[in-house]
């Protein structure tokens, strides 16, 4: 399983023309409309969802991606990070450095409000996607 | 444990990251570039292989730029902007304008490659263009100059461009009131003016206008009026009009000259107006009323007087119904005066908006397309550059497609990446346009510009060049921008940069494009290859003279004290002691003329020969040491005596072709010869057969070329000379050798001519050689050099274009390289690998550059002196060569650098 794993895995699943259906969420002074592609909002939804729970460094982040996904999914050093200082210049996210006894110390991400609003929004747009497309091929199999 | 930073730091060192903030990163990616070693060590992996893995998940080049992109001062687009609608178009615009700004500042060396060829390419054709613009486009400020003719009698010997266009005053009339084509006719004659003031006299270029000429011209006055209709009444008080450029060059812009009164020859005449800068019809200094009456009249040096006529064409009438038309008035004229008319003669009303850059309009045109080529150029190295930049960036486009931007996105992005390139290429090109004109202007041939035009960059020129910076790029920038779109955005990132190297079809595109572009510099050079060769051949002409060392200047003698013959020599015999007495000076001589200058033509008969209609020859009037002192070779006979000249004897001296043509295979000494244009000057002799006393070798005598004579090319007219004191008309020229430099003789002869009348002033005091080289040279030497030095340009850019394009193959090759030496391929081997793939494409190119060449050949052909062929072969050869030896040299640097490639580093590497 390598780099080429997330994008193929997404895209060759989903064509273009269901991008749209990507819920708009709307945070204080952020908007993301129906035109930001869904394979961005997956890998963002993806990052949120792990650290919702509690701050996670970058190295546990993509573990945790890889170990859920059952190795279909992997984020490497290269994507991941701009991903993450891109979530934290919207203001999504934050990172802090903690220092444990013992350790180096690690960059811990967690959500910040606006975060929560967004990954609240993004959960339903997919949940609502992923309906949909139920739906659509449930239907076949009727 | 490895320690990474240093890879992480190399990742990020072209990245202007806060060090702050970069120190933090490079912390953050060390721990889990660790994290991810230790995880494969546990799992089984060794070391190195650990390693391998670790690095080459982290070798995604493109983690500089999107860290760049989240760890500056920019603001992040999602929260900026909203992303939909036109703000969001906009935002994005913005954004991938700074993106692109940013890339191009990381790239210097592209950067600066890319905007000095598109500024070359831009700024190259601005300037030809803004020359074009205002020489033959629009070059006369005068009302409906469109529709403006001039007549010209043009007879069936004579070459395209020659003929006649001073009309008599008869002619003038006839065309005037005759005619049914013409909206107003107007006339203009030389008229030099002896201008009198406190310091002395100096002459000025005075014009002669018919009623109704700055009607015509639709141009009012800057201050004070134009000539009227109440001028031209008989005993209206005598008016002149005066130059914008003469009044601030004599008067200092002082506007109190203004209906003030001043002597021009010798008559009071008020000035009554001062024209605009941009009015200066037939690049006079003063223009003055004159009404054109019946009947022989004269004008300037007591010869007949000659208009040069314009009209504006009738609503609706072509040029040919109106050639038509005065053909018919003038008809009945040449039955009465056939001297005037050349056998079989046409008359052609000719187009004045084309007539001021008449001569150098083909060569203009010519050198348009040659800067239209550089351009080609230009444009197909940018996008070539591009096009290697833009397989090296395929791993950025993918990772950008990933990270959500669409095809149409990336599109953009590169274009407006391009759009960027262009407009700093604009820019500077705006600057080597301003360079290039002055250069330009400084070159051109004299007198080959209308007085009226002024040349230099103006809002058409400007416009013309925005339009170039917006082609530009879509030329350029598409085809990279299309290719990288349409690749699989998810190749690249599947491979870590090996193998797949650029994809079969770029490398075919960027072959393509340096294959076009040798073939069009091929074009170039072939074409100042032509051009030198033909200049080369111009030069290599007999004048039949010897031309340094001469100083000479025409007089302009006032004509109410010099009518007659005796006048005139009463002045010029004294004059020319007293110039021999100068020290330095060896000869001194009086003519009618300066050759290579034509002289009068005129019709002859020959004692003892039935008269032929179509016998003519040129006539000069000299004093006795003109032959020696222009180094003139005697053939035969011997030269004019002083007593023959002071005596005023009629005798002659002709020139070979003379013999030649008129008395082939006689003896020329002793013959008689009529010359039946005297009979039409002031004063004629009445005796007009003159008795052969000496023949002198050829001596050019063609007049320059665009003054309706046909130039060193053509050939050169019987010629008969006589001495000056058989009549008392036509141009008094001074010919003075010294064995000092010219122009230093400048005041010595001022003196002596004023010692013997304060009242005579100089006209074109110059150096004969740089006179020549000024008129005769000065074109084809423009063209030449502006070909040479576009063809120099457009090699320049082709071998950084075979250059880039083997250095960047080589540099993604380094892999195959390493294991084709590897394999045992020695180091002569790879060079030849790499030399011969430059070679093949400069071969290619040269074979479609040649094959285009030799279609397009006759383009140039009328720019070619006769006799040098569009396919000539040394200029063929030699410019393959140098094409050749171009192509070895930009070939060999990459070539070399492979062969020196080590197997085990190539084949490491990633």
């Amino acid at each position: 399983m390598n780099g080429e794993s997330v994008t193929r895995h997404l895209s060759i699943d989903f064509g273009i023309g269901l991008r749209n259906y990507v819920d708009t969420p709307h945070v204080e002074g952020t908007s993301v409309t129906p035109e930001l592609e869904w394979k961005k909002v997956s890998a963002e939804l993806l990052i949120l969802s792990l650290i919702e729970a509690r701050p996670r460094h970058g190295y546990e982040i993509s573990k945790l991606i890889e170990q859920r996904s059952g190795g279909a999914v992997t984020f490497y050093v290269a994507s991941l990070y701009p991903l993450l200082y891109r979530l934290e210049k919207r203001g999504w996210i934050q990172g802090r450095w903690v220092e444990k006894s013992g350790q180096r110390r690690r960059r811990y991400y967690r959500l910040t409000p606006a975060g929560h609003k967004v990954l609240a929004a993004q959960r339903r747009g997919w949940k609502a996607f992923v309906e949909a497309v139920n739906r659509i091929t449930e239907a076949e199999h009727a | 444990m490895p320690d990474w930073s240093g890879e992480i730091a190399r990742c990020l060192s072209s990245v202007k990251v806060e060090s702050s903030r970069e120190i933090e990163v490079v912390e953050e990616l060390s721990q889990h570039l660790d994290d991810r070693y230790h995880e494969l060590i546990a799992a089984g992996a060794t070391d190195a292989d650990a390693r391998q893995t670790v690095l080459r998940e982290l070798n995604s080049d493109r983690i500089p730029e999107q860290i760049q992109e989240e760890n500056t001062g920019n603001k992040p687009i999602n929260s900026a902007a909203p992303r939909g609608g036109k703000n969001g178009f906009l935002a994005n615009l913005v954004q991938d304008a700074r993106y692109a700004l940013r890339q191009l500042r990381r790239n210097p060396g592209f950067a600066l490659v890319a905007i000095v060829t598109l500024g070359l390419g831009i700024g190259a054709s601005t300037a030809i263009f803004s020359v074009i613009d205002n020489v033959l486009l629009e070059p006369f400020p005068y009302k409906d100059a469109g529709h403006i003719i001039y007549p010209r009698i043009h007879g069936a010997s004579q070459g395209p461009d020659e003929g006649r266009q001073g009309f008599s005053s008869d002619e003038l009339l006839a065309f005037a009131g005759e005619n049914h084509s013409l909206d107003g006719v107007i006339g203009t004659a030389d008229d030099p003016v002896l201008f009198k003031h406190d310091d002395g006299v100096e002459w000025l270029y005075g014009a002669d206008m018919t009623p109704g000429s700055f009607e015509f011209f639709g141009m009012p006055a800057l201050y004070g009026r134009v000539l009227q209709a109440a001028d031209y009444n008989p005993g209206a008080p005598p008016v002149f009009v005066l130059r914008y450029k003469t009044w601030k060059a004599h008067f200092n812009g002082d506007l109190n000259v203004l209906n003030k009164v001043f002597v021009l020859n010798g008559t009071a005449r008020t000035l009554v107006g001062i024209m605009p800068p941009r009015f200066g019809w037939y690049d006079a200094d003063v223009w003055i009323p004159k009404m054109p009456h019946a009947g022989m009249s004269l004008g300037f040096a007591g010869l007949p007087e000659r208009w040069f006529i314009l009209g504006r064409l009738r609503h609706g009438v072509s040029v040919a119904q109106a050639s038509a038309d005065l053909t018919g008035i003038v008809n009945p004229l040449s039955k009465l005066r056939p001297q005037d008319y050349p056998a079989q003669f046409q008359l052609f009303a000719v187009p004045f908006g084309h007539s001021g850059g008449e001569h150098l309009e083909s060569t203009l045109y010519t050198v348009l397309a040659a800067v239209g080529l550089l351009l080609v150029i230009a444009c197909v190295n940018v996008a070539n550059l591009m096009l290697a930049r833009a397989t090296s960036r395929e791993k950025e486009f993918a990772l950008r497609a990933v990270l959500g931007a669409g095809r149409t996105r990336l599109v953009r992005l590169l274009l407006v990446e391009s759009l960027v390139l262009a407009f700093a290429g604009a820019g500077l090109g705006v600057l080597v346009a301003w360079g290039a004109l002055k250069f330009i202007v400084a070159t051109m041939p004299p007198d080959s510009i209308p007085a009226e035009s002024v040349i230099g960059l103006n809002a058409q020129v400007l416009a013309f060049t925005m339009v170039l910076a917006i082609l530009t790029p879509l030329i350029f920038g598409l085809a990279p921008a299309v290719q990288a779109a349409r690749r699989d955005l998810n190749d690249p990132l599947r491979d870590a940069g090996r193998g797949v190297i650029g994809g079969f079809r770029t490398a075919r595109l960027r072959d393509a494009a340096v294959v076009v572009e040798v073939a069009v510099s091929l074009m170039l050079l072939v074409g100042a290859g032509l051009l030198m060769h033909s200049f080369l051949a111009m030069r290599q002409v007999r004048l039949g003279i010897e031309a340094d060392h001469i100083f000479n200047t025409t007089l302009l003698l006032p004509p109410d004290r010099y009518k007659t013959a005796g006048q005139v020599r009463e002045f010029i015999a004294p004059l020319l002691t007293r110039l021999k007495s100068i020290p330095g000076v060896t000869d001194a001589a009086e003519s009618s003329s300066v050759p290579p200058n034509n002289s009068r033509d005129s019709r002859i008969e020959i004692a003892g020969k039935p008269p032929e209609k179509q016998w003519r020859a040129q006539v000069q009037n000299i004093s006795e040491e003109y032959f020696r002192a222009l180094h003139i070779p005697l053939e035969m006979g011997r030269g004019f005596t002083t007593s023959e000249i002071n005596d005023a004897r009629k005798v002659a001296v002709v020139n070979r072709k003379f013999v030649s043509t008129y008395l082939s295979g006689e003896e020329p000494i002793g013959r008689r010869v009529k010359l039946l244009e005297l009979d039409s000057i002031q004063d004629s002799p009445q005796e007009q057969f003159f008795q052969i006393v000496g023949v002198v070798d050829d001596v050019s005598n063609q007049g320059a070329p665009g003054y309706g004579r046909g130039g060193l090319q053509a050939a050169i007219e019987p010629q008969v000379w006589v001495p000056y004191t058989v009549t008392g008309s036509g141009q008094r020229s001074l010919i003075v050798r010294s064995s000092q430099a010219p122009m230093s003789l400048i005041t010595d002869v001022q003196r002596a001519v004023w010692a013997g009348d304060s009242g005579v002033a100089l006209m074109y005091p110059d150096a004969l050689e740089q006179m020549i080289s000024r008129r005769w040279y000065a074109g084809p030497r423009f063209i030449f050099l502006m070909m040479a030095i576009f063809g120099g340009v457009g090699l320049t850019l082709v071998t950084v274009g075979v250059y880039s394009v083997l250095a960047y193959t080589t540099e993604q090759k380094t892999h195959e390289i390493g294991i084709r030496m590897a394999l045992g391929a020695e180091r002569k081997n790879v060079l030849r690998l790499i030399v011969s793939k430059g070679i093949r494409l400069v071969v290619a190119g040269v074979a479609i550059g040649l094959a285009v060449s030799l279609v397009l050949g006759r383009a140039v052909q009328a720019e070619l002196w006769p006799g040098v062929k569009p396919y000539d072969p040394v200029t063929l050869v030699s410019t393959i060569l140098v094409l050749l030896v171009t192509g070895v040299l930009a070939s060999w640097i990459p070539a070399r650098r492979a062969a020196r490639v080590d197997p085990m580093v190539a084949l490491r590497r990633e």
